[in-house]
């Protein structure tokens, strides 16, 4: 397939999948009722559940998905390393450290303020988040290998694992179960506030990674050849490092810990045969990740598992095929190359 | 007319300072070879030209103007480097790759000046085909070839054959010798004397030494092998 059918084949899936998500649920409503809730003809329950419920829920997945897969597009390709992701990388973690210092600290309950309620969460996230990327940025030079990289997220995962755990200790039983709950990921919590901002920052970082693509793609033929081919490291770096952690941090406050998404979106692009360029593979990444959400987010609505479980038991299967060589998620190297 | 790259009094950075003060001018394609030991600063020295590693003493001149205070954008259009390995996770393939040289040389990219560009070096079957699923050999090729139409004077070569075979060596060679003709001049850093042997392409030679064995010496073609082993290996 073209990749620009392929485009258009997502595209479809993204709106049947929106669309099915918005009409159908376990309220029963009927098709005239909810269409004229849609519209703003009526203004009973069937209303509030469609726009105060299902609508910033879809809008909700449909970002995050995009925001994490752009993000996982931007760390594997910044470090050349199809393994990078912000879960894997500790992004995650350290937002979510940054969350439960918020949460569990001063008492506010995880996930379920309105509005700006949320500011103080999402700025821990983002803190926590930003931290990571910038000791990623400081120590990266240091890392000889590229098993390195992925240790250190590990570690940071662990150092942050450890830390949460000595706060939830701390913390009152009304906080705590607020706390686990938003660990387990969900699009629930979203409004209209999360979704202009994530689609603020996605947007923004989508733009910006097409009009510098060239430099993603020259990064990728080494640092030394980007360098003299005129990127300029230095600012390359960070502001690949911030507009990734920026986007899984804020992703983080608003839907927890979100695990495998920023990892796998740019995997089945992949194997959907489409690769190479950062201009190719920017549109199939976002609207995957939209995709990917919306069928996790399906999943979750329609047998009541945490989304978490849902993406890890798509995500991790596809990372394990990555790594054995096997299937569409192989990698493609020249025989001899292999180990 | 401007000399291509002008290095006046330059001295290299710490630890590589030994080689001494080096001078030299490349006029319009004139070319240069390095030679010296591993660890000798030839790495050093290419990555003080190509203005990534300031110097510690001196100026390089690339088209007349300091190349330490260019502009990123600029230096790349004037001056490429290539080095001993080709990219192993890049999945661009090859016309991807021709393609961001000409961005990064100022010039627009056609289809057409892509396939001529490939057409010159017979490599125009290769235009599909991904870097990551090309041999070593092919992959430098492209990398040499990527080199040169990026840069609009000076090509920078830190051991392009490294890692090649004897023929994808002498192809190698070959590619190289046919941008003298094109007017850049190339300067290119080796251990490998058997390699350069051949290179009749070569005008002058720098052989770089530590102080302990008699220092840097600039040498001028018609260049002997044996002169260059002796002043590389022996007593002094």
């Amino acid at each position: 397939m073209s990749p620009t059918r392929i485009k258009g084949v997502l595209s479809a899936l993204l709106v049947l999948l929106f669309m099915g998500g918005l009409f159908f649920g376990p309220a029963g409503l009927g098709w005239s009722e909810q269409w004229d809730a849609l519209l703003g003809r009526e203004q009973g329950m069937a209303h509030t559940i469609i726009w105060s419920l299902r609508l910033p829920r879809l809008c909700t997945a449909l970002l995050a998905g995009a925001a994490l897969g752009l993000s996982g597009l931007m760390m594997q390709t910044y470090f050349r390393n199809a393994l990078a992701g912000p879960s894997v990388l500790g992004v995650t973690s350290g937002a979510t450290l940054g969350v439960a210092m918020v949460a569990l600290g001063t008492g506010a309950v995880a996930g379920s303020a309105d509005g700006w309620g949320m500011a103080p969460q999402v700025v821990g996230a983002l803190s926590g988040g930003g931290l990571v990327m910038v000791l990623l940025g400081l120590v990266m030079g240091r890392f000889r290998s590229r098993t390195a990289l992925l240790i250190f997220g590990l570690m940071v995962g662990y150092l942050t694992g450890a830390m949460v755990t000595v706060l939830q200790a701390g913390a009152d039983a009304g906080a705590l179960q607020a706390f686990v709950h938003w660990g387990m990921g969900s699009f629930a919590h979203g409004n209209g506030l999360s979704c202009a901002v994530m689609a603020l920052a996605t947007a923004l970082a989508a733009l910006w990674s097409l009009r510098d693509g060239s430099s993603f793609d020259m990064w990728t033929l080494g640092t030394l050849a980007a360098r003299t081919m005129g990127v300029d490291e230095r600012k390359f770096t960070w502001t690949v490092l911030g507009t990734a952690g920026a986007l899984a941090g804020l992703v983080t406050a608003w839907c927890g810990p979100v695990a495998f998404l920023g990892l796998a979106t740019p995997h089945l692009v992949r194997a959907m045969g489409i690769r190479g360029r950062m201009a190719v593979m920017l549109v199939p990444v976002l609207l995957t990740g939209g995709v990917l959400a919306l069928l996790a987010d399906g999943v979750v609505r329609w047998m009541g598992v945490p989304l978490n479980a849902v993406l890890s038991l798509v995500g991790a299967p596809v990372v394990l095929l990555f790594i054995l060589g096997k299937g569409p998620f192989a990698r493609r190297t020249h025989s001899a190359n292999r180990p | 007319m401007t000399p291509h790259i002008a290095v006046r009094n330059l001295t290299l950075r710490r630890p590589e300072q030994g080689v001494g003060t080096l001078d030299f001018v490349l006029e319009p394609g004139q070319n240069l070879v390095v030679l010296g030991r591993n660890g000798s600063g030839k790495s050093t020295l290419l990555r003080t030209l190509a203005g990534l590693l300031p110097p510690q003493l001196g100026t390089v001149e690339l088209m007349g103007q300091d190349v330490h205070a260019m502009a990123t954008r600029r230096r790349a259009a004037l001056m490429a480097l290539a080095a001993s390995t080709p990219p192993r996770e890049t999945a661009l393939n090859v016309r991807e790759v021709l393609g961001l040289a000409f961005e990064a040389s100022g010039r627009t990219v056609t289809s057409k000046a892509l396939d001529a560009a490939l057409e010159a070096q017979g490599m125009l079957d290769w235009g599909g085909l991904r870097l990551s699923e090309l041999s070593d050999g092919m992959a430098q090729r492209v990398m040499l070839l990527r080199a040169f139409e990026q840069s609009g004077a000076v090509i920078l070569l830190d051991e392009p054959t490294a890692f090649l075979d004897v023929v994808g060596r002498a192809e190698a060679m070959a590619d190289i010798g046919r941008w003298k003709d094109n007017g850049r001049s190339v300067i290119l850093a080796t251990h490998d004397l058997e390699a350069v042997e051949q290179a009749e392409w070569a005008d002058r030679w720098l052989v770089l030494r530590p102080p302990s064995a008699g220092g840097s010496v600039m040498m001028v073609t018609p260049f002997k092998a044996s002169e260059a082993r002796r002043l590389l290996t022996g007593p002094v």
